[in-house]
């Protein structure tokens, strides 16, 4: 038996070896005869040093404990180990309706942020994409841009397919999944979705003509 | 490093099915585990009955063990149980019994040791047993005689006892090793011999 291997062992038994060590040792140990006698002397000498009674070396308990667990059935991995008590799942429901609602609320606020015009830093590149949209693009994405003049320098970046979305299948998709959001978000958003549809539009067809006279990079409402 | 990671290397490996890894646990904690219900009964006997019993419920109830407390306080709990239903279901009053038996200790240990361990061989050889280890500590350097009795009668922990001794964790951990086996070498010496000295007594 070589030295560092008993050094170990040594160290295990006062729980001080690592534990990524102790889990190859503790495989030997449990097969080991000459490692587990060892460690058997070991327990020996800490009880000799504290005066402790029952002390042998042939591990006479220990035979016995396992005489008589010999016909006990080997514990397995799949045994409950908690108790035996069934937990509490009644934070199941509660957490799954929060998370549906918090998707809700993400999508509808996304959706929201995309879909009304003039809502926050967002309009900027949705107007500039306005020049690059097909003719054939939704009423509801061109009256967006209905202020603004073709002018306007183009950023960059102008890739915005997923700004194609056609009103209605927005108004369907908020309401197939707003069944968590706020009331009044809801209404807000199936506020402007209505706004924009065709025909209730405050914003007349003729506003996306640019307006004579303006020019560079200017923002006017036509007049 | 885990307080207790040789023993939960153990724990999980029994309930895992591997039924070997229990018997290390018993092999170590057994004479803790007599001395500690020996403050319920007196009678090394009923102490050994008492503790082999703790041990048997403690595998059966190893599936519900998850490791939150050290393994040790877990069995403590279970032995102390034990030991207490045992003198319950016995009608014996503990404190009765300290009063019978405080005079006569030796003596009674003598009359109730019923065990394979307390046969007059097996007396003779736990005798020799403890004079060997006790030499053997005896005649450790004083540097590994401390850390071995600081660790095995103090209970202090590698650290606080490099912290004690002044020197590095890894010296701590080499002198007790050593002084391990210095004494272990002397023991295998008396097992041997004591045990052909049993069979003669026998």
């Amino acid at each position: 038996m070589n030295e560092e291997l008993d050094s170990q062992l040594s160290a295990m038994f006062d729980n001080e070896l690592p534990a990524a060590e102790c889990e190859l040792l503790a495989r030997r140990l449990s097969r080991d005869g000459d490692l587990k006698s060892r460690w058997g002397r070991y327990a020996v000498i800490g009880a000799v040093i504290r005066a402790e009674r029952g002390i042998t070396l042939d591990g006479t308990m220990a035979g016995r404990v396992s005489a008589a667990l010999t016909s006990e059935p080997a514990l397995s991995a799949d045994m409950p180990r908690s108790g035996g008590r069934v937990p509490s799942r009644w934070w199941q429901p509660v957490a799954g309706a929060g998370l549906a609602a918090g998707v809700a609320a993400v999508s509808i606020f996304w959706l929201r942020s995309q879909a009304v015009p003039g809502h926050s830093a967002e309009a900027v590149p949705m107007v500039a994409a306005l020049s690059t949209l097909p003719a054939a693009a939704p009423r509801a994405l061109r009256s967006v841009g209905a202020t603004v003049s073709d002018s306007f320098v183009v950023p960059p970046v102008q890739q915005q397919p997923t700004l194609v979305v056609p009103a209605t299948e927005l108004a369907d998709y908020v309401v197939a999944h707003s069944a968590f959001s706020w009331p009044v978000s809801r209404g807000n958003l199936l506020s402007a979705l209505m706004v924009s549809e065709p025909g209730t539009s405050s914003t007349p067809a003729e506003s996306e003509k640019p307006a004579p006279g303006v020019q560079g990079n200017a923002i006017q409402n036509p007049k | 490093m885990s307080a207790d990671a040789s023993d939960l290397s153990l724990v999980r490996r029994v309930q895992r099915g591997d039924k070997g890894a229990f018997d290390a646990l018993v092999l170590k904690y057994q004479h803790k585990l007599v001395k500690l219900v020996m403050r319920y009964v007196r009678n090394p006997a009923e102490a050994e009955d008492i503790a082999q019993e703790a041990f048997i419920k403690a595998y059966r109830a190893l599936p519900q063990f998850r490791g939150d407390s050290a393994f040790y306080t877990w069995l403590y709990r279970i032995a102390i149980n034990t030991a207490k239903n045992a003198v319950v279901s016995r009608d014996r009053s503990p404190v009765e019994y300290d009063l019978d038996r405080s005079n006569t200790d030796e003596s009674y240990d003598m009359q109730g040791r019923m065990k394979d361990s307390e046969t007059p061989e097996g007396l003779v050889l736990t005798d020799e047993i403890r004079s060997t280890v006790n030499a053997a500590i005896d005649s450790l350097p004083d540097d590994l005689r401390t850390a071995i009795v600081l660790r095995e009668l103090e209970g202090l922990s590698y650290e606080e006892i490099a912290a004690a001794m002044a020197c590095p964790v890894g010296t701590v951990r080499s002198r007790i090793f050593r002084a391990r086996e210095a004494i272990d070498r002397r023991l295998r010496e008396v097992f041997e011999g004591g045990l052909g000295r049993a069979e003669e007594l026998g």
